[in-house]
């Protein structure tokens, strides 16, 4: 039986090496919805969903539960982001952090953690962290999350995103839509790149609203801005001439796709 | 009272009564005495009048001396019956009334009866009693006088390690980490004392340190399923079966999610100000602050055609960015939160203190009631713990919150604490 799972292991270590190099070959990657995320989390069913969101997108997701296991994976593969908890069962996060650091690979880090210890999250900043996010948090901003720190990682310098006629400038932070340059406030901006990143998803009121206002957002009210702002910015993008790619669902969310 | 008061108040009228009773017995007992000795004098006196008559056959002649006066005078009948008793005389020699003690018996010569008055002036033995009095109560005085002021420094003294008891305990804050300074001393009853209230202190102290814990654990052990709540409902939006009953059902789920992470948040971060986790202090301009909150807030605002009247002051203190921020924060979503359509917030900030002022759908409020953690007005969605939390802050800080209600504006008034 172990030694079956051993062989097995190592039939997949040799298949996901073999994928690596190929990705490495021929950039793959570059394609940010083909992302490759190791998710360290012991908390399975949190884990799944992590990685049931990620992959419907293309992603490729490996998981570790346990500070050994990770260990192992972060050993012999590279990965474009990998999700960390610092809280395992049998060992430090910031450990495998150190590690990381100490063979030299650049992987991006996004810690997700319920330790929200400023101590804690500038220590994991400073160990080479990308990012820090708190528990609880929705899988849409995860996302997005990932989705920047791997831009950020691959796409050094010209950090455009793309989607159909729609053209985000994240340096300039302007949107244009063929060509026509649009006026678009922060939070306007904001929320665009946020769907933009979750494209394709249904995203909540509640997400979108902690995106946009973080925890400090009075909930009952702010559902109501996000309301308004979509509209308003919906009525943007249409005047310059933009497919209307929001479309509401039953008033809990919003979905931004091509159907 | 004092202690010190009391004591001497007993200790006065004790001495006082002690010194009247025993003045008193002193001078009967004296008086007593030298009284005596006068009558002793008077008979020695009639026993030599008594054989001057028995030789000589004669009286003798009535004589008056400075403070003797012998006088006789014809009687009936003897009564063979001698008397001593005090009177006042006039004194020919001294020209002045004196008391005087006299001694009065009959005699009788050749068959005559005489009655033999011999009286003595107490005037010399009233005043050898003044100065025996004098000379006794005068350092008497003088020790009570000395007893006194020793007591004083005494007392002083000794009781100096319980006034520094006192003002340990004073100082004693839970909230700012400072333990209790036990107090030295000889005095077996005071250490008893401070003993006691030190492990009074360590108990206390590890009680509210636990309680913190539990709280830290207890919020920081709701996180994980939050998050798997949380991720639950984003997978279940992406459902392509979802119909409009099931999505008004995930829509209460994350509101009813989204109210238990913020309540989880803020028990938190009133954890974290107690344990002194926010102390990375910079300089903050707090004008800049409260303009860029108002920015923040301005959808909030707008839709309620709120009026905003700034007296801003350009102020900068010295203070924790992320506390001074989550301060402002709670004050302005406060006056937003319980204001209604169309109402005013007056905000002011000067170099001592920033105010909050604003319109209310209630009236005034209980001061003591509304920083108490979980008091919210029923009909408001927040978690009740905006103004324990701004508390908090302030205690912190050392700021002084006060709220009070003047011309049907609720005031919410932070005095800065600048040093």
């Amino acid at each position: 039986m172990i030694s079956g799972l051993i062989i097995y292991s190592r039939c997949d270590v040799a298949v996901i090496q073999l994928l690596t190099y190929l990705q490495n070959v021929y950039k793959i990657h570059e394609d940010i919805s083909m992302m490759k995320v190791l998710i360290i989390e012991d908390e399975i069913s949190l884990q799944v969903s992590i990685q049931k969101y990620l992959t419907a997108e293309g992603s490729t997701c490996d998981c570790a539960s346990t500070f050994d296991s990770a260990y192992q994976k972060l050993s012999i593969y590279n990965y474009d982001c990998i999700l960390l908890d610092l809280t395992l069962p049998d060992g430090e996060g910031l450990q495998l952090l150190k590690y990381l650091k100490k063979l030299n690979k650049t992987d991006g880090v996004l810690i997700i953690s319920a330790r929200d210890a400023i101590d804690q999250r500038i220590e994991g900043l400073q160990l080479g962290a990308d990012d820090y996010l708190v528990k609880p948090f929705h899988l849409s901003e995860l996302n997005a999350r990932i989705n920047a720190i791997v831009r950020r990682r691959n796409f050094a310098g010209n950090n455009i995103v793309v989607f159909q006629e729609i053209e985000i400038d994240l340096n300039a932070r302007q949107v244009k839509v063929n060509d026509t340059v649009l006026y678009l406030t922060r939070k306007e901006f904001d929320i665009l790149l946020y769907f933009v990143a979750n494209k394709g998803k249904v995203i909540s009121k509640a997400a979108a609203a902690t995106h946009i206002w973080g925890d400090d957002a009075d909930m009952a009210d702010s559902f109501d801005f996000i309301y308004t702002h979509i509209k308003n910015m919906r009525k943007k993008l249409t005047d310059a001439g933009c497919h209307d790619y929001f479309h509401s669902v039953y008033g809990v969310g919003y979905k931004f796709s091509l159907t | 009272m004092k202690l010190f008061s009391s004591y001497n108040r007993i200790l006065l009228v004790i001495s006082f009564a002690g010194l009247f009773i025993i003045g008193v017995l002193f001078y009967k007992t004296l008086a007593y005495y030298l009284d005596r000795q006068i009558d002793d004098g008077l008979v020695e006196e009639l026993m030599e009048v008594q054989d001057f008559t028995h030789e000589k056959n004669i009286l003798p002649a009535p004589s008056y001396y400075k403070d003797l006066v012998v006088e006789y005078k014809n009687i009936i009948k003897v009564l063979n019956k001698s008397s001593f008793a005090d009177t006042v005389y006039y004194n020919p020699k001294k020209k002045q009334l004196e008391p005087a003690r006299y001694l009065k018996t009959d005699i009788s010569l050749n068959d005559k009866a005489y009655q033999v008055l011999i009286m003595y002036s107490k005037a010399h033995r009233n005043e050898e009693i003044r100065s025996i009095c004098l000379v006794i109560i005068i350092p008497f005085l003088f020790l009570l006088l000395v007893l006194f002021w020793v007591n004083k420094v005494l007392i002083h003294k000794l009781w100096a390690p319980f006034r520094q008891l006192l003002v340990n305990i004073k100082v004693f804050n839970l909230n700012h980490d400072q333990s209790f300074e036990p107090v030295s001393t000889q005095i077996q009853e005071f250490k008893e004392l401070s003993n006691a209230i030190e492990d009074l202190s360590f108990k206390v102290r590890s009680d509210y340190k636990e309680i913190k814990l539990f709280t830290e654990n207890a919020s920081h052990e709701m996180l994980t399923p939050l998050a798997v709540i949380n991720s639950k409902l984003d997978t279940m939006l992406q459902s392509a079966r979802l119909g409009p009953e099931e999505s008004e059902t995930l829509s209460d789920l994350y509101k009813a999610t989204s109210r238990l992470t913020k309540l989880n948040q803020s028990l938190l971060l009133l954890v974290k100000i107690d344990n002194n986790l926010m102390m990375d202090t910079e300089e903050v301009a707090v004008m800049d602050m409260i303009k860029e909150k108002q920015a923040f807030f301005q959808e909030l605002i707008h839709k309620r055609n709120l009026r905003i009247e700034l007296h801003l002051d350009p102020v900068y203190l010295i203070v924790s960015r992320q506390l001074f921020d989550i301060l402002i924060n709670n004050l302005f979503s406060n006056a937003i939160r319980h204001n209604y359509e169309g109402g005013l917030i007056n905000i002011k900030l000067t170099e001592t203190s920033l105010s909050f002022s604003n319109t209310g759908k209630s009236g005034l409020l209980k001061e003591e009631m509304i920083f108490e953690r979980f008091f919210k007005d029923p009909a408001s969605d927040g978690t009740g713990l905006g103004l324990a939390i701004l508390k908090q802050i302030c205690s912190r800080q050392q700021y002084q919150l006060s709220y009070h209600y003047e011309n049907q504006l609720h005031i919410f008034k932070v005095k800065f604490n600048k040093n």
